[in-house]
């Protein structure tokens, strides 16, 4: 592609030539839509650097008038346990060994299911075979039964396995697909031009070589894309982590910030530490989101050249 | 020379000893994180008494403590002991879930005369037993001493306050001085704006489903309601014109009077919330949020005797107890856990954390030492409890969870005022009623 | 692909039945193995625990004892369960609140940013919401939108309006949570759309470009029908999730007030683990699940109306 071509696309990516008035409009809609996206996480890091004794009584204010660094260092098990219990938090809670957990689980996780959604969804989108398509719709149709009377009979079968209080029981249920990751793909599979494929089944290439060498590359987008949004899934992930792992050193972050919620029946959540740890768990996603975007962005500039 | 290898000899035998009983492991589940400090400290204690069992003190918040459990019950997985619940436990105990403990009380020689009156046998049915209190709770009146004394009101004028469904007694005339609209007026004067509310001088938790038990109980059985005739009845009186006109008054202190925060207003946040913000001076609340109000308040918080009403001052008395799995299968070894956690050795213990009040006098002195060196005066609470007459029992009965059900949404239409409270309660306690007959 | 040779062709058993023969073809056999270990995922954590509930439903089950077979009357309770339509009717209402305005704000978004600013900072900060949990968002909405402590209430006091109850009114609070749940999803869902139009060759629009097309005709004529699998997939799930909201009014409003938020699946939730009763809530789990494969399939066919996907 000569120069020429490219440079518009290019240029859109920063600047706008012409200030139409559909294009105002445009942008302020835009500003308007981010607005509303970002405004109520103000919640978060306003409570997070309130002191708990006076988020309450500043609950109306926008800043809180003595921000504080209290709530990340009780978050992150660095106050004592009678200091924290002071300012009315809870038991400390192991941060770190948490973060691991959860960084392990959710690779694990991102990894394997994506790459078996991603080979079924290519049997789904592509190969023809008897049953196919009611098989793909029983997938999908997977998907319509409340959790609330499925994860009792799936606790069931990972206690017969032997699985309780081990990590490949945490992850058991996710790592082989979800019905979301093979719709999804399969999806985007479909809009793959065939030519691509044929040429390359006509050059004796295996099914396996194809999908390999051919799908998988040029679909990058809705990989990466599918990988960030499986991503933050697993890592919000808490019901199932919570009933398999017993012990406090399996527990995945989710599990261990639920310390932070309400404990009575008639209470209140420690809310400035809740916010704090929440604030901190998103940190790792949120470089990951970033890390990842990049790669999409060149891998499109890349396609682009093609 | 010999005495030296006899003795190492000795101490090797029982090191090997040691490892060969090894240790039995039992697991105690709690909801409240900030009472396990104190449970770990009774399970330590417990394990120098019993070096051959090890307690796993494991704290699963409310939201999902009951899930958990009932995953645990079905899987075979639940904890040996757990922290149990006057409305949960009906249903398992009559489920065979939870182990009758009466037998081994008897064969043990426990003695059960030492809880505060009532607590054991609120857990009991039928003449077995499904666990020992551990601890207790009552209501009362928790203040803003700032608001009262901008208001001109004396603490004293809260020690006899009285309440009744007509005029609300001085309890109301109370609330309303410490109301105040935007211009400054307060709830007693001729030109007091109901719409324009800046300051309440009252909300309770939301409407109260079908306990009430800090919003309305107290309330209405100073009325002279009662719940249902007693333990296991199966039949409640909700449509009882005494807790009616209890409703009715409460429902017209916010949406007429603009004394109380409306219910729309509290939300899911809380009462807890709104008060400590300082737009309410006070709320009915029980003595496990004692801890909370002094963590969380920037301003004194005083404790008040709930007002007397017609028929006196009445709080609900309620408690919790640890019970034993059936499922277990160290059942000897769960059941001597549960017998220290309702000793004195341990209630004191927990006492001494100044979060609960535990079910043992020696207990709950050990308790008001602590609040007493937090400089809080929590008398309203044991006052209450220690008086003849002053207190009822949750009324315990089973099908809690769609007892609840029903009248939150009864509750909810008549502090809504999209409901007359005797219409809606009548209607409410025929389904109420219809539950118990299926 | 048909013209595509097979070079294992020779080794296809032979003296199979041509009907036979299809299930043995080396492209079934490699389509099987492709989803093999998807499928036993499936089998095993969605396919037996559906059978498993769907057994249940005809069992009086309250968890705590062995289940006892009843035949047909969960389903007749639940035909006269007046809290069960309701249910149905609130959620339904739910799906009605939510679904178009969060499809169309995605969608919106997602073309704004394509043809405005490709920044990853823009993606990055869109997606944030659904970062949070659930459980947490209903928890930050609880503050933003209390009555008096909120933040959007104290704004419009500021603006002399009268301030609103949100989550507190039978009247709003469903709607309340349609609207937190746009908040969340809705830069998620714009992703989805994102990753779609980056399928769609530039040149097209660089060519209608040329051809002095409007931005708004180029959505029509170019955007939008080649979108068409991606639309079909949001739609679909977030179809199929929206009827099973449950996290935000398990926080924000537990079913209330006055039942005015009490979905179907929070419904079933109480039922199964509130109320003990595992066959009549894996009754109503099975209703929810027909309807949904109705929906599922009506717009599968309305999406692939005269051109197939599977083509």
């Amino acid at each position: 592609m000569n120069p020429v071509e490219t440079n518009p696309i290019r240029v859109r990516n920063r600047v706008v030539y012409q200030l139409t008035p559909g294009r105002i409009v445009a942008w302020v809609l835009l500003a308007v839509l981010i607005f509303i996206t970002l405004f109520p996480l103000w919640i978060v890091i306003k409570t997070a650097i309130t002191h708990p004794k006076e988020l309450f009584e500043q609950a109306t204010l926008l800043f809180p008038s003595d921000p504080t660094l209290l709530n990340f260092r009780r978050a992150l098990g660095m106050v004592s346990l009678e200091e924290n219990l002071a300012v009315g938090g809870v038991a400390n809670i192991n941060f770190l060994t948490a973060m691991r957990n959860s960084v392990l689980f959710t690779l694990t996780i991102v990894v394997s299911q994506t790459f078996f959604s991603a080979m079924a969804a290519y049997a789904f989108a592509r190969l023809r075979f008897p049953g196919r398509d009611l098989i793909f719709f029983l997938f999908l149709a997977a998907t319509m039964i409340p959790g609330a009377v499925l994860f009792i009979p799936n606790f069931i079968l990972v206690k017969n396995l032997g699985w309780l209080n081990t990590f490949q029981g945490m992850v058991a249920p996710f790592v082989l697909m979800t019905p979301f990751a093979v719709f999804f793909l399969r999806q985007f599979f479909l809009a793959v031009p065939k030519e691509l494929e044929e040429a390359a089944y006509l050059d004796g290439a295996s099914p396996f070589y194809v999908f390999w060498r051919i799908i998988l590359p040029i679909s990058k987008t809705p990989l990466v894309t599918l990988a960030i949004l499986t991503t933050i899934n697993t890592w919000n992930e808490f019901f199932w982590p919570w009933i398999v792992s017993k012990d406090n050193n399996m527990q995945v972050l989710t599990v261990a910030l639920k310390m932070f919620q309400s404990q009575t029946p008639q209470g209140s959540p420690d809310w400035t530490g809740l916010m704090a740890a929440t604030f901190l768990a998103i940190i790792p996603v949120f470089i990951l989101l970033v890390v990842l975007g990049r790669q999409v962005v060149e891998s499109l500039q890349f396609s682009g050249l093609k | 020379m010999h005495q030296v290898f006899r003795r190492t000899a000795i101490a090797a035998v029982a090191a090997l000893a040691a490892q060969a009983f090894a240790q039995t492991e039992i697991t105690y589940w709690l909801w409240d994180s900030n009472q396990q400090p104190a449970y770990q400290a009774c399970a330590n204690a417990f394990q120098q008494q019993n070096p051959d069992i090890k307690v796993n003190v494991v704290q699963k918040g409310w939201d999902d403590y009951w899930t958990g459990l009932t995953t645990g019950f079905v899987s075979g997985t639940a904890p040996d002991v757990f922290t149990n619940h006057l409305a949960k436990y009906p249903e398992f105990a009559s489920n065979g879930q939870i182990v009758d403990i009466a037998p081994l009380i008897k064969r043990d020689g426990v003695k059960t005369n030492i809880y505060y009156p009532g607590l054991y046998e609120l857990w009991g049915r039928g003449g077995k037993q499904y666990g020992l209190p551990k601890d207790w709770d009552t209501i009362a009146i928790v203040y803003n001493k700032k608001l009262l004394k901008e208001a001109g009101i004396s603490e004293a004028t809260l020690r006899t306050w009285t309440w009744n469904p007509k005029d609300g007694g001085t309890f109301e005339r109370v609330i309303a001085q410490l109301t105040k609209d935007k211009n400054g007026n307060n709830g007693l004067s001729k030109n007091f704006d109901p719409k324009n509310v800046v300051q309440y001088g009252f909300t309770t938790n939301g409407s109260g489903g079908g306990y009430g038990q800090t919003e309305w109980s107290w309330l209405a059985v100073s009325n002279g309601f009662k719940f249902n005739d007693g333990p296991w009845d199966t039949k409640y009186y909700y449509d009882s014109p005494k807790l009616a006109e209890t409703i009715q008054w409460l429902a017209d202190l916010s949406l007429k009077k603009g004394y109380a925060v409306p219910v729309t207003d509290v939300t899911r946040l809380g009462s807890e919330a709104l008060f400590t913000s300082g737009k309410v001076a006070m709320l009915p609340h029980g003595s496990w949020m004692i801890k909370w109000f002094k963590d969380n308040a920037k301003f004194d918080v005083g404790f008040a005797l709930l007002p007397a009403g017609p028929n006196g001052r009445k709080s609900m008395f309620n408690g919790l107890a640890d019970s034993i799995w059936t499922g277990s299968k160290k059942q000897e070894q769960a059941w001597k856990w549960v017998k220290f956690l309702g000793s004195p050795a341990c209630q004191n213990i927990v006492g001494s954390y100044g979060v609960v009040f535990p079910a043992i006098k020696s207990g709950v002195d050990a308790a008001l030492q602590v609040y007493k060196k937090n400089g809080l005066d929590v008398t309203a609470f044991t006052t209450i409890a220690n008086t003849k007459g002053a207190t009822f029992l949750f009324p315990i009965t089973d099908y809690a969870s769609e007892i609840t059900s029903i009248m939150n949404a009864a509750m909810d239409s008549v502090f809504l005022g999209k409901a007359r409270a005797a219409d809606a309660l009548k209607e409410a306690n025929a389904k109420v009623n219809a539950v118990f007959k299926r | 692909m048909e013209q595509a040779p097979e070079p294992g062709a020779i080794q296809r058993p032979r003296r199979l039945p041509p009907a036979l023969r299809q299930f043995f073809s080396r492209e079934a056999m490699t389509g099987w193995l492709f989803i093999l270990p998807a499928f036993i995922g499936f089998v095993l954590f969605y396919l037996l625990p559906s059978i498993r509930a769907f057994s249940i439903s005809f069992t009086d089950w309250n968890l705590l004892r062995p289940p006892r077979p009843v035949g047909l009357e969960n389903y007749q309770a639940l035909v006269a369960d007046p809290n069960f339509w309701h249910a149905l009717k609130v959620t339904g209402l739910y799906v009605l609140l939510n679904i178009p305005l969060q499809t169309v704000l995605a969608l919106l978004l997602a073309v704004l940013m394509d043809r405005l600013v490709r920044s990853i900072f823009v993606r990055a900060v869109i997606i944030l919401p659904y970062l949070l949990s659930n459980v947490v968002v209903a928890m930050i909405f609880l503050w933003l939108l209390h009555p008096i402590l909120g933040y959007i209430n104290v704004f419009l006091g500021l603006l002399g309006l009268e301030r609103q109850p949100f989550f507190g009114s039978p009247d709003q609070a469903l709607a309340t949570v349609a609207g937190v749940n746009i908040w969340r999803h809705m830069g998620f869902t714009a992703l989805l759309f994102y990753a779609g139009l980056q399928s769609i060759p530039r040149s097209l629009y660089e060519a209608a470009s040329i051809d002095g097309a409007s931005e708004w005709r180029m959505f029509w004529r170019i955007t939008l029908p080649l979108l068409r699998p991606v639309t079909v997939f949001v739609l679909v799930t977030s179809v199929i999730g929206s009827f099973q909201i449950f996290d935000t009014v398990a926080v924000a409003t537990g079913g209330g007030p006055t039942y005015a938020t009490r979905v179907i699946v929070w419904y079933i939730y109480e039922n199964a683990f509130q109320f003990f009763k595992m066959g009549y809530a894996s009754a109503m789990s099975m209703v929810l699940f027909l309807i949904l494969v109705v929906f599922t399939l009506l717009q599968m066919r309305l999406f692939r109306a005269g051109h197939s996907d599977l083509a």
